[in-house]
């Protein structure tokens, strides 16, 4: 049987379909206790590794366990994991509880408990519906009902925000937090850092199926050093006071801005003031998450600009 | 295990296949119950007045105690236990179909578990449908039918049997097949043409090639021969003495041409269920579900 712990463990996990590799070699821990993200743009593998380790998927190689086993060894697994995958199927003529007895009594928890967590994720009205007639958002609830119903000490979500409304995914986010302050596992996928950065402590980041970062939200932070943006009257000579001050790390912007690194703004006006710089505008740059989960995984599958035209904008910056 | 089949039964209850199936079902067998009556009262009318009497003498009854409706029983049910095959080859098909799939393993001990009990359940299933096809199919030839071409208590219940065997074994058939070929148009329109069409020309090649005993070891020629057979040797018990020409004529007529005896067909195409159901999981087994 498991060992309870709550762990979940990927190990050099590969998978292919056919000539694509969609996961490759990827590797982390999941503790108890934490809500950890599991990061990537489209089609870098995120729904592929979790299937793999809900056990729908056969990996190439590598291994991924729940609590020590692997999914089809740990007995009466909807006890023990509650999953929301994309695309998880329901029948359009069953009611919400009729759809959430059905699986009450495959993992043998009584049918008071359908109607208790359809209460839970507020779906409690709609109860005796068809889910044919049910909004994405709906549905989106019902499939976290669904992953509920067993009261699991791990849950794997995939993309569960999509198409929860704001107050669903305020909603979403403090429920997950609270779930994993219980010492219970939660781990959750998304496209989008900003959408869980106030939910997850840890991160695992993604790319073309391979790991890109993996550790602590904050860890993640510091590893991107604050800028001091500042411009101006006489670039260079700002630059040769920075210099003279020790300061090397000194980047010109396209928008012809100075960008600073490892200093505050206050240091950076005083050396202006010293030099007989005018200073026009200054601002202290902020952590962009964003802008560095774009570096990590330099989406694969990129778009163009909409307005990819022969001529140059006006007053553009070319 | 008891779980699991709780809620593959209630999957089945929830929604309205169970019944929408059922109806054609019963009015199939209704329909063929009336038309074997009429055609049987037909076919003894003419017996009577015109001079097939040698028959009769060599049957050893006079026509109008002949159990004609025997025959077009036996057909009928051949042909409404398609309507069960095909609710159970909804089983596993219609779940991928609808990607319910993910959920039912997620939330079951093992693939394995999941289809056996789904199994079991449609076993149940089959046996209801077989004991409606009966009841619908006896009301209507004992509507049309004289008493004398009816059969008695023990052959009603000998043609039960038969039908609810065939009719479980039908639809454990489909769900073998539904696992096999998960797609629901693929594997309904494989199921109607292989046992409407298919199979029937291939029973016409082989008589053909004077190999008819190879039809008894075919899937529809083997539980053709379930009820083929039981509806001959019904017929026979009550008719004395009759030449082998004719006993494969009443065979032939019985839909059993080529079969063996009632049971063995019925182990035959146990063998036939087994082999696509193991498949099937096979198939299952090994799935990448995306
Ligand atoms: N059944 C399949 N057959 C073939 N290729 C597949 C299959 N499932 C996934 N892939 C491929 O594997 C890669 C990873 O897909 P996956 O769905 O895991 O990405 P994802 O990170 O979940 O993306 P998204 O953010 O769009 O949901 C993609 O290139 C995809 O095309
Ligand atoms: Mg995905």
């Amino acid at each position: 049987m498991h060992d309870g712990s709550g762990l979940i463990a990927v190990q050099n996990l590969t998978k292919q379909f056919g000539p694509v590799t969609a996961v490759q070699n990827l590797s982390f821990t999941v503790s108890p206790g934490s809500v950890t993200g599991f990061l990537g743009p489209n089609g870098a593998g995120k729904t592929t590794t979790l299937r793999m380790l809900l056990g729908l998927v056969k990996p190439t190689s590598g291994t991924a366990t729940i609590n020590g086993r692997p999914f089809h060894q740990l007995g009466q697994p909807g006890r023990v994991v509650g999953a929301v995958l994309e695309a998880q199927g329901f029948h359009p003529a069953r009611s919400a509880r009729d759809h959430l007895r059905v699986y009450a009594a495959a993992i043998g928890v009584p049918d008071a408990q359908a109607d208790q967590v359809l209460g839970l994720v507020g779906l409690g009205s709609a109860a005796d519906r068809k889910v044919g007639g049910f909004s994405l958002g709906m549905k989106q609830r019902l499939a976290l009902a669904t992953a509920l119903l067993g009261d699991p000490q791990v849950l794997v979500l995939d993309e569960p925000a999509n198409g929860l409304d704001p107050e669903g995914i305020a909603w979403l986010r403090t429920f997950l937090q609270s779930y994993a302050r219980m010492g219970r596992t939660v781990l959750i996928s998304s496209h989008l850092l900003a959408e869980v950065e106030q939910t997850v402590d840890q991160v695992v980041i993604i790319s073309r199926g391979q790991t890109m970062f993996y550790g602590p939200l904050e860890q993640l932070r510091q590893s991107q050093q604050r800028r001091v943006l500042v411009q101006p009257s006489d670039i260079n000579a700002l630059a040769t006071a920075l210099r003279a001050e020790g300061v090397q790390a000194i980047e010109q912007l396209p928008d012809g801005r100075l960008a600073v690194s490892g200093v505050d703004s206050r240091q950076v006006a005083d050396s202006a003031l010293k030099a007989g710089v005018s200073i026009y505008g200054i601002q202290e740059e902020q952590v962009d998450l964003e802008r560095l989960f774009f570096q990590l995984t330099s989406g694969q599958y990129a778009g163009y600009a909409p307005a990819q035209t022969p001529y140059k904008q006006q007053g553009g910056w070319a | 295990m008891g779980n699991l089949v709780q809620a593959e039964l209630r999957k089945t209850t929830t929604t309205g296949l169970w019944w929408g199936l059922l109806i054609p079902t019963a009015v199939l067998a209704l329909g063929w119950g009336l038309a074997t009556g009429l055609l049987g009262q037909f076919f003894v009318d003419f017996a009577s007045t015109s001079d097939v009497d040698e028959v009769s003498d060599f049957l050893g009854v006079t026509p109008d105690q002949w159990k004609v409706s025997l025959f077009g029983m036996a057909r009928a049910i051949n042909i409404s236990t398609i309507f069960p095959m095909v609710f159970g080859a909804l089983a596993i098909s219609g779940e991928i179909n609808r990607r319910t799939i993910t959920t039912t393993f997620l939330t079951a001990p093992s693939r394995m578990h999941a289809l056996l009990a789904k199994m079991l359940v449609y076993v149940l299933w089959g046996a209801i449908y077989g004991l409606a096809i009966m009841l619908f199919l006896g009301i209507g030839v004992v509507i049309t039918s004289d008493s004398g071409q009816l059969p008695d208590a023990g052959g009603w219940a000998m043609l039960t049997l038969a039908c609810v065997l065939s009719s479980v074994l039908m639809t454990m058939f489909g769900v073998g097949i539904g696992a096999l070929i998960p797609n629901v148009a693929g594997t309904v329109v494989l199921l109607l043409l292989y046992f409407l069409v298919i199979e029937n020309v291939l029973h016409l090649v082989l008589a053909y090639l004077e190999v008819p005993s190879i039809i008894g070891f075919l899937p529809n020629g083997s539980i053709n021969g379930l009820t083929g057979s039981v509806a001959v040797d019904l017929f026979l018990s009550t008719a004395g003495v009759v030449p082998p020409e004719v006993e494969d004529v009443l065979r032939a007529i019985a839909g059993a041409g080529g079969a063996l005896d009632w049971w063995w067909s019925g182990l035959v195409f146990l063998g036939w269920s087994g082999i696509v159901f193991a498949g099937g999981w096979a198939v299952t087994q090994s799935k990448d579900i995306t």
